[in-house]
């Protein structure tokens, strides 16, 4: 299986048009293609691929503590473990678990001397499995959505990844959220390739710099994608190139015919093949093609 | 002091842009404090074109697992603990992964050789401080070290930092992150309220209903800014019928404009760069109508406050229903 990420950093630079573009583009040629949406705070690939329903749900279901009072002692052993803030002891009163705040990590199950912590579950999100054709290409979206109001978005991505793992993928895309957090380090911690899609503005030059600071201390192969090439001024992503191991380098040309079809629910790539953007993406998923089979 | 933050859910829809103009449009009149919430990307400094920091504070915390490969014997007990997936065995040997670990423990707990040791007290990220900004008000900016975990926490620590130092501010602005996780959360629980920031295309109004949803479950009185409003007329249309279905205050549109990413690279905020810009026009009808607002804001909230109140509740399972 090969896996490749895309991520930015930024948000809004274009990260889910190029996986999506990449998904549909590589599909001709590769059976057993998955994309993973691991955004779980605001997934976005099924909109631009314009599917209206997500198909086979499934719970993220998180570890959640369970105290067993006839097994407690309120010794606060559990209370003093838990780094989240979700176990709490007023006075000599039994633990009460406050499940937003349960990142189920599971450290107070162990630490429980009396054995007393039963295990519950607590829903996080969902992830799903949706079937995508585009002419003779097609491939699995594979989408993780956190519940409005969670806030533990890590183990969300994790679980979601798990689940496009379950498919053996031959393929595998990873696309990212914004930032630069471990929700998105955690997101391409195993990919062979990561591609980093920017904008060519301090602000993205900013945030480029921090993502390029993970994928050098992870040694990772990376490629760059300048979008919107056109706007902004391309020179100010250079001192951040300098400092960091790149391989390749695309730009994708401003292009109204995105904001079109990102508008309408429209791939870009099959509505505007012809448009300076699809002819960009398209060069990407040859050269991509290229270094998947070497 | 008011608290207002500016969120969107998506990412690159133009919260810096607002919240940046905001504070240096209102400073004018109030005193405030802005706060960069976005510690995975902060960028209100940029926009801004503040180059240097009065103060820079270093955020320690956390824990971080390493294995002594001297006392693992390879039993395997802490990889299948582990809920994060951060143990790994890599060249027959067992080592936790940095980016993925958390230092929750668990691992240590289940080791039956002691073999699990702690990193304390790393490094998580900055708190950065600007005491007097050109145009006179302070900027707050928190970042956590990339890749790492917690942003959250930082973004809580940072906006405590700001309430502290400039307690007679009467007025913070904060910069949300992306998304409707811990970070937006940290800024949104504790506002009194939010404006929300939506382009006219599917993926941001899919992204600003989970946002109203968490608004509604903090029972934050919100706004709405469309940005880029020309785009598309269709789903400027609706974007108008989502605020007027979920009582938003409408607060106003920014067109499309290219002067926007020309006064990024000069490092300018647009207002200065190029003030007759239609962009710059717009924000500043937008700051004045805040302005209004905020001359009349507790009787605005009890206009706005969501009405329902729509508590958030955990989907919680229990092994069986006989325990309480």
């Amino acid at each position: 299986m090969i896996n490749i990420a895309v991520t930015g950093g930024k948000g809004g630079t274009g990260k889910s048009l190029v996986a999506t573009s990449l998904a549909i583009l590589l599909s001709k040629n590769i059976d057993g293609l998955v994309l993973a949406d691991t955004d779980l705070e605001g997934p976005n690939d099924h909109v631009i691929l314009g599917i209206e329903e997500l198909e086979n749900q499934e719970s993220i279901t998180l570890f959640l503590p369970l105290i067993d009072t006839t097994k407690c002692t309120r010794c606060g052993v559990c209370v003093k473990i838990c780094d989240t803030g979700a176990l709490f002891m007023a006075g000599r009163a039994y633990p009460i678990v406050f499940p937003r705040l349960c990142s189920g990590c599971k450290a107070c199950y162990y630490a429980c001397p009396y054995g007393a912590i039963r295990e519950a579950g607590h829903v996080l999100g969902y992830t799903y499995v949706t079937p995508v054709c585009f002419g003779n290409g097609c491939f699995k979206l594979v989408t993780g959505m956190l519940l409005e109001g969670e806030e533990h978005t890590p183990p969300g991505v994790y679980r979601t990844l798990q689940r496009a793992l379950e498919l053996k993928p031959e393929l595998l895309i990873v696309d990212t959220g914004a930032g630069t957090g471990n929700a998105v380090s955690m997101a391409f911690r195993d990919s062979d390739l990561v591609i980093v899609v920017t904008e060519p503005t301090p602000l993205g030059a900013h945030d480029l710099d921090s993502i390029l600071e993970v994928t050098d201390a992870m040694n990772k192969h990376v490629w760059l994608i300048i979008n919107r090439h056109g706007i902004g001024d391309v020179t100010i992503l250079e001192t951040v190139l300098h400092r960091h191991r790149v391989e390749k380098i695309f730009r994708i040309p401003y292009d109204k015919a995105v904001a079109e079809a990102y508008a309408y629910s429209k791939p870009l790539i099959i509505h505007y093949p012809k448009s300076p953007a699809s002819k960009a993406l398209i060069k990407i998923s040859d050269e991509l093609m290229g270094w998947i089979k070497h | 002091m008011i608290e207002i933050s500016i969120a969107s859910g998506k990412g690159g829809v133009g919260k810096s842009l607002l919240a940046s103009h905001l504070a240096l449009l209102l400073s004018g009149k109030r005193r405030l404090v802005a706060v960069d919430a976005d510690a995975e990307a902060p960028n209100m400094n940029i926009v801004l074109g503040i180059k240097d920091w009065d103060r820079v504070i270093e955020h320690h915390e956390g824990r971080r697992a390493f294995i002594l490969d001297n006392k693992c014997t390879g039993c395997g007990e802490c990889l299948n603990a582990c809920q994060f997936g951060a143990i790994r065995v890599v060249d027959g040997r067992y080592v936790v992964d940095r980016w993925l670990c958390e230092g929750c423990y668990t691992c240590s707990l289940v080791c039956p050789v002691k073999a699990v040791r702690f990193e304390r007290d790393v490094l998580a990220g900055w708190i950065r401080i600007k005491e007097k900004t050109r145009w006179g008000f302070p900027l707050v900016s928190a970042e956590i070290v990339p890749g790492r975990p917690n942003s959250g926490k930082l973004v809580t620590e940072a906006r405590n930092t700001a309430r502290e130092l400039f307690r007679e501010a009467g007025l913070m602005i904060l910069d949300s992150a992306a998304g409707i996780g811990c970070q937006v959360i940290a800024s949104l629980a504790g506002s009194h309220a939010a404006i929300l920031v939506a382009e006219p295309t599917r993926a941001s109004i899919s992204d600003l209903k989970r946002i109203i949803k968490l608004t509604q479950h903090f029972r934050i009185p919100s706004m709405l800014v469309i940005n880029k409003y020309d785009l598309n007329t269709q789903l400027y249309r609706e974007l108008k019928r989502i605020a007027h279905e979920n009582k938003l205050y409408y607060l106003g549109e920014i067109p499309y404009d290219e002067e926007v990413p020309r006064s990024y690279v000069s490092m300018k905020p647009l207002i200065e760069y190029n003030p007759d810009s239609r962009a710059a026009i717009a924000i500043r009808r937008i700051a004045e109508r805040l302005d209004n607002i905020l001359s009349r804001f507790d009787e605005w909230r009890l206009e706005y406050l969501p009405e329902a109140y729509k508590p958030f509740e955990p989907i919680v399972i229990r092994p069986d229903k006989t325990l309480g």
